[in-house]
């Protein structure tokens, strides 16, 4: 029953690697193409995620679920949002399109922001020097820190060049051996996957 | 003036390419060929994948969820690949001890294949009917409308365990961040490397980089599945190899082999 979708695998995956090494502009036409079949199947998901999304609001506020309200926000903004969108397009000028900018784009900006806090929440508890490693972590933090400010120059002219030395040896050395990693990582489970070793992504093990 | 259609059937500038896939492929067939043989293969322990079972029992004992996030990618990205075969060994487990399980996606066509995948890892696990439809559902594939939405649900429902596996961005703080202020346990592994310092940071455990591609077969323990761990080792010890001695020869004035390593 599953060979199909193995085979369709194998082969897709086969044809996908070997476009990589070839730069013809026929194959890479090739290429554009199943990139442009990605974004058709991405359209089809599309009606079944947001299917998803109605269901499991419509199932929170059947059964006055925590935040259901939060639900109901959402339910109302779907059906909103899609009528306006199929009846007065979504163009700038668009209803869609003012309330994309007024509302949403300001929305996203203040979630963006949040992050400033967490950072210095996260760092606060990661640099209580509780053993050897983070007490190391703390001492390259702080002179980091100041080393890339104003100050840090006043306090000594040699910080500037240590933060540089941190950030250019070090800490290169450390992201790029994980880099490595990584990559080598990620050519294992495209292997795994075209060979249909791995199967899960099929619900198989 | 119109640029010349490039009619070439190879590209030269990735030999190096093509020579480091068929040196992996030839390990993942040696060590495939020794698992068949009935070899021992040796994976070192990887504490983050030993704490998942601890996390389940967990949730489990306080009859609280887990929650999944599998990360913002879409199907091309191969961290999401990792993310839906390491969900498949966890709902398995989930469905053994029969905790609820929530998996708030961010693209469609990935909830679509994880909601195939955890059915079929319940009724693996002999539990088809504790499967919750919905339990897999699309939240947004707006970045900060995820976080909002996910963020939200922690808070609200309080799940025991927040398992983050795949590629993440700069939502990653925001969600470890949150979980921990909820005291839940949490385990996080991404292939972005820019990440890896914020969930450090927030979460119990993290997977490094290549740990978040071994975790899949770490967990299912089949001696395929673990040979390709080992063929990943052998690579790595390669690609270090080659490294040391590009550094070498650069010293000596020869740096041919470090022009070649680089990707074209």
């Amino acid at each position: 029953m599953r060979r199909g979708p193995l085979l369709v695998t194998f082969l897709t995956g086969i044809a996908v690697a070997a476009l990589f090494f070839i730069p013809n502009y026929k194959a890479q036409a090739v290429n554009s193409k199943l990139l442009e079949w990605t974004l058709v199947v991405y359209a089809f998901a599309l009606i079944l995620g947001s299917v998803s999304l109605w269901n499991s609001h419509a199932r929170k506020v059947k059964n006055r679920s925590p935040g259901w309200g939060f639900s109901l926000v959402t339910l109302v903004s779907l059906l909103v949002i899609t009528t306006l969108g199929i009846w007065k397009g979504v163009e700038e000028k668009s209803p869609v399109g003012q309330i994309y900018n007024t509302v949403n784009s300001p929305l996203a900006s203040t979630m963006f922001a949040l992050l400033a806090f967490v950072i210095a929440s996260a760092a606060f508890r990661a640099f209580r020097a509780r053993s050897l490693e983070a007490t190391l972590l703390l001492a390259t933090a702080v002179v980091m820190m100041i080393g890339r400010v104003s100050i840090g120059e006043v306090i000594s002219h040699h910080l500037p060049g240590i933060t540089e030395w941190l950030l250019d040896v070090p800490n290169l050395a450390a992201k790029r051996a994980i880099a490595i990693g990584v990559g080598l990582g990620a050519v294992s489970t495209a292997l795994k996957i075209i060979l249909g070793i791995e199967q899960s992504y099929l619900g198989k093990s | 003036m119109t640029q010349a259609l490039d009619t070439r059937w190879f590209d030269p500038a990735r030999w190096n390419v093509l020579i480091g896939i068929l040196f992996f492929a030839a390990f993942l067939a040696v060590n495939i060929i020794r698992a068949r043989s009935g070899s021992n293969l040796y994976v070192r322990p990887i504490a983050g994948l030993e704490a998942l079972d601890e996390a389940i029992g967990r949730a489990t004992e306080m009859g609280r969820s887990v929650l999944y996030v599998p990360g913002l990618s879409d199907m091309t990205e191969v961290g999401t690949f990792a993310a839906i075969t390491i969900l498949y060994r966890l709902a398995q487990r989930v469905a053994e001890m029969g905790c609820d399980l929530d998996v708030p996606c961010y693209d469609p066509v990935v909830m679509t294949v994880l909601d195939g995948a955890v059915r079929e890892a319940y009724s693996k696990a002999g539990r088809p009917d504790a499967f919750r439809p919905g339990s897999v559902h699309y939240v947004s594939a707006q970045q900060f409308a995820y976080v909002a939405a996910v963020n939200g649900y922690m808070l609200r429902e309080r799940p025991a365990a927040n398992i983050y596996m795949g590629s993440f961005y700069a939502e990653s703080l925001l969600l470890a961040e949150t979980g921990a202020l909820t005291g839940a346990i949490q385990i996080a592994g991404t292939d972005k490397v820019t990440q890896l310092p914020f969930f450090v940071c927030a979460c119990d455990y993290t997977l490094l980089g290549e740990e978040l591609f071994a975790a899949s077969a770490y967990l299912g323990k089949e001696p395929i599945q673990l040979a390709t761990i080992i063929a990943q080792d052998w690579a790595k010890a390669l690609a270090a190899a080659a490294v040391v001695l590009a550094l070498a020869l650069a010293t000596a004035g020869h740096t041919g082999l470090t022009t070649w390593l680089k990707i074209g």
